[in-house]
């Protein structure tokens, strides 16, 4: 990855985008006021010197669990992907349509005020004309559906889902929106904002318009919301910026975090970093206490370890995989799709592309191989096929297919020379480096390959959903929720929009529709739509969801609409020089979040406590 | 006495042009060297590509090797030949440069010959051309044109990078071209009657070809800097046997800042730069000599 930073991004979205797994206990609190200057970097995004302190602002400099909270903190549990460690929430219980929360009591605002009920519903207001709104009304499966907001006692409000959705994903939704003060934002919301919220999400064919109006009117608001500059950082975190410059910010403790007597460091300072060998600098020169996952290679890996620093691994619910586009020729057909399954050694690719952060995928099924282990079968695993570096079997399927080869090269049944374009993203160096090796295990079976950039992540999307690339890069399995993983294959990339179970498909230009996967599948003698049942999966809860979850992991196995490369491993480095007592590997939950969440936990103290 | 004649007359007779050459390189060896850097690189860019036919062979098992008998230079990311990274990629940024620096020459001196000898209308509206283009800001330009671009082939790079180069060239000779031009063997052409095509290319342009020859060389380096520039800020195609992507990959990807596995992935296209701009700036020596009768007379 351009530097590996770049690589590092398409994850950081992931990961945002997605649920979490993984329990641990609680560390012990400390009774000491700490102390300490506890240095890192935020893995989202570099300090944008000029930029808001507005966390809604796309290059904003605030920094979750640090100055910026909310209800809870994912703990990316793939069996309950409600699990959270609590944040503004002391406590929430879920129904299927709706989650109460009880806020922590003693929550106030670096200046003093309470949290209240209005900043919750100002803060989710907000959420809904950021992003949520664009998708346009109706129930949509990963949309925030926020119809009601009401106080049901002192510090308690109920929160409920457009009437008719079952999202088994709201709770996560709603408890994973940052929280900010109503005085500060509340003046940029109309006094209506809630009806225009209701106009937005309204089903009904006959509003089509004036839903379509009220979410023109949620997004201009929140253009305005994220262009906001607000004059000094309001945190009810454990922190609070009190000044940023080009080369970091400074958080210092916020004297009135609810949790304050657990938090260690006095000071946090986040450095600002131009692309991942300056973080490889810092680390090297021992100048971090903590810092996120960062592609890397193995050379400056044992630096990095030489310098003291200690190597943390979580598991990391995201995968990089070739994905095809079915409606171009010779890809539309499943036996040259297996065929380049066979074709790529995934132990090489994955060992230049990832060689410390990735490991080879065992079988292409839509989720990364430890959650596919968890639901499918030890009979059902071993039924898949691995799709096992066979030149073989691969040039067999080929002529199944109707190609030919002649003098070494591969040519397609109408007999013009096979050639692969396989595209990736300018600056992701991991994906670039594994495109490369590709590319000569493809050349060298007969296949001409070139590896080409697209010059960044947005445009790369954006041309992929155009089908501009028969062949490319793409994360998948992204997790831990099995519904989340399934989406990146028989999601809105493949054409499927899905209203509670109703699932509507389109294709062609503009659609969104790249992978053009069909629609319909025979599966242990039944006609099964992968989109359908992706949708129904986002309405059950994990004990509910095994056997659509085996159907799909054994479908895409067989059809083989991406070819998994790798599944990545979050690697994450600390420094135990100035503090002590970080998460230990295996605390997936834990270290799946920024090292304010640890804190607030009560880990991260210092040595030698001023 | 007819032989001592004819002795001597041979020792006065001036000498021929193969001979004044080779009696320029000659005089100074840091010339030589220049000139045998220059036709090394050259033949590279020329038979590179044939001494290493077929695709780039990978080794995840020897990343970032160090040198060795197998690996003169070492191996890159994925366990690829550096030295035969480096001799491929030859041919693209020397001809990438040669082709860009032949259009600013071209243009450059057509423009500047054109505009200075004519005056008048012809003058202002090629200086109005020619100040557009130096106002062009040719990196962020190329940046830019990259999103659109492949610039997979050398030509299409060569040419965009010689098509926003030329302005300075062109300022520069129009600049002799006024000055010539009151000189009085131009006064006589004109006064002869002769067409300006013939006094524009006979009698203005040898005038001021070292001038352009020079700059022709001193474009090349700029050319080369340019283009491995773009590569090494990644906003063109990758390629492994790029020497621009070779020090984009050994700086943000090997960690050579951090440590020294990948430092022969780094020096070697970096080495291949310098050697060129060193043989370029000695061999300029022998050209000014060729072309400037003042420095020949001197010696």
């Amino acid at each position: 990855m351009r530097n590996a930073r770049r690589a590092a991004l398409p994850l950081a979205a992931a990961l945002l985008l997605s649920g979490t797994a993984a329990c641990s206990s609680s560390a012990s609190s400390s009774d000491s006021a700490g102390g300490g200057v506890f240095t890192t970097i935020d893995g989202n995004h570099p300090i944008s010197a000029g930029a808001p302190m507005n966390p809604f602002n796309a290059a904003g400099n605030t920094f979750l669990g640090y100055d910026t909270m909310q209800l809870g903190f994912t703990k990316k549990n793939p069996q309950d992907p409600n699990d959270f460690f609590p944040g503004l929430a002391r406590s929430w219980k879920t129904t299927d349509t709706s989650i109460t929360v009880e806020l922590e009591p003693g929550a106030k605002w670096s200046d003093g005020k309470p949290v209240t009920v209005d900043d919750v519903k100002a803060s989710m207001a907000i959420a809904l004309t950021q992003g949520a709104a664009t998708v346009g009304a109706g129930v949509l499966t990963q949309g925030l559906d926020v119809a009601e907001i009401k106080e049901t006692a002192p510090h308690t409000i109920e929160i409920s889902q457009v009437p008719g959705a079952k999202n088994i994903q709201f709770p996560r939704l709603v408890l994973t929106q940052k929280i900010v003060p109503a005085s500060v934002y509340g003046s940029m919301l109309p006094a209506d904002v809630w009806d225009v919220v209701h106009a937005s999400q309204s089903a009904d064919p006959g509003q089509a318009d004036a839903a379509k109006a009220a979410v023109d009117k949620l997004n201009e608001i929140g253009k305005k919301i994220s262009a906001f500059a607000p004059a000094t950082d309001v945190s009810a975190g454990p922190f609070v910026i009190t000044r940023i410059n080009p080369g970091s910010a400074v958080l210092d403790r916020n004297p009135h975090f609810f949790a304050a007597d657990r938090i260690g460091p006095k000071q946090v300072v986040v450095r600002n970093y131009t692309g991942n060998e300056q973080i490889w600098n810092y680390m090297t020169n021992g100048e971090l206490d903590a810092a996120p996952f960062t592609a890397i290679p193995d050379n400056v890996l044992q630096r990095i370890l030489k310098a003291g620093n200690q190597r943390v691994d979580a598991i990391n619910y995201v995968d990089a995989a070739i994905a095809f586009n079915q409606s171009v020729a010779p890809f539309d057909k499943v036996e040259v799709r297996r065929a380049l399954a066979h074709v790529i050694d995934r132990a090489a690719v994955t060992k230049v592309g990832q060689p410390v952060g990735g490991a080879a995928s065992k079988a292409t099924t839509g989720l990364i191989d430890k959650v596919a282990e968890k639901w499918l079968t030890p009979e059902q695993q071993a039924a898949l096929d691995p799709y096992p570096h066979d030149e073989t079997k691969a040039a067999a399927l080929l002529q199944q297919a109707g190609l030919t080869k002649k003098d070494g090269a591969w040519y397609l049944p109408d007999g013009t020379p096979w050639t692969i374009t396989l595209q990736t993203v300018n600056g992701f160096s991991d994906w670039i480096a594994g495109g490369t090796v590709l590319a000569n295990q493809l050349t060298a079976f007969g296949i001409p390959t070139k590896t080409a950039l697209t010059a960044d992540f947005s445009t790369y999307k954006k041309e992929m959903a155009d089908g501009k690339y028969p062949v490319g890069f793409w994360l998948t399995a992204l997790g831990p929720g099995t519904d989340a993983a399934f989406q990146r294959l028989y999601g809105a990339d493949n054409g499927f929009t899905a209203i509670g179970a109703a699932v509507t498909h389109k294709t062609g230009k503009g659609s969104g529709n790249w992978l053009n996967t069909p629609t319909s599948f025979t599966l242990d003698g039944a006609t099964v739509d992968p989109g359908e049942l992706t949708a129904r999966l986002t309405l059950l809860k994990p004990d509910q969801q095994k056997d659509i979850v085996q159907q799909l992991a054994r479908l895409t196995n067989q059809q083989v609409p991406v070819v998994q490369i790798w599944d990545y491993t979050n690697v994450q480095f600390v420094n135990d020089k100035r503090f002590t007592n970080f998460p230990k590997a295996g605390q997936d939950g834990l270290l799946s979040n920024s090292p304010g969440v640890w804190m607030m936990q009560g880990y991260v103290q210092p040595k030698s406590k001023k | 006495m007819t032989e001592t004649l004819d002795r001597t007359a041979r020792a006065t007779r001036p000498p021929t042009r193969r001979a004044r050459t080779l009696r320029v390189l000659t005089r100074r060896p840091g010339r030589i060297i220049g000139l045998l850097i220059i036709v090394f690189f050259t033949l590279m860019a020329l038979l590179g590509p044939l001494l290493y036919p077929g695709p780039l062979a990978v080794d995840p098992e020897a990343v970032y090797a160090p040198p060795s008998a197998e690996h003169w230079l070492g191996t890159d990311f994925a366990g690829s030949d550096v030295l035969q990274e480096v001799v491929v990629g030859a041919r693209y940024v020397l001809l990438t440069a040669t082709v860009a620096a032949l259009v600013t020459a071209a243009t450059g001196t057509l423009v500047g010959l054109v505009a200075g000898f004519r005056r008048g209308l012809a003058d202002s509206g090629l200086m109005r051309i020619t100040d557009f283009v130096l106002t062009l800001p040719g990196l962020p330009l190329l940046i830019v044109l990259s999103t659109l671009w492949s610039f997979s082939s050398a030509f299409q790079m060569g040419l965009v990078l010689g098509v926003t180069g030329w302005g300075g060239v062109a300022r520069a000779v129009r600049s002799q071209t006024l000055s010539l031009r009151e000189r009085g063997f131009l006064e006589a052409a004109r006064g002869l009657g002769l067409s300006h095509r013939h006094i524009l290319l006979r009698e203005l342009l040898p005038n001021i070809a070292p001038y352009v020859a020079m700059n022709l060389l001193l474009s090349v380096i700029g050319f080369i800097g340019a283009e491995v520039a773009l590569f090494f800020l990644g906003v063109v195609p990758f390629s492994s046997e790029n020497w621009g992507v070779m020090l984009n990959q050994a700086v943000f990807s090997g960690g050579v800042m951090s440590s020294p596995e990948a430092l022969t992935y780094l020096l070697a296209p970096l080495t291949c730069i310098l050697l060129i701009t060193l043989g370029i700036v000695l061999f300029m020596d022998a050209v000014d000599e060729l072309f400037n009768p003042r420095l020949r007379e001197r010696t």
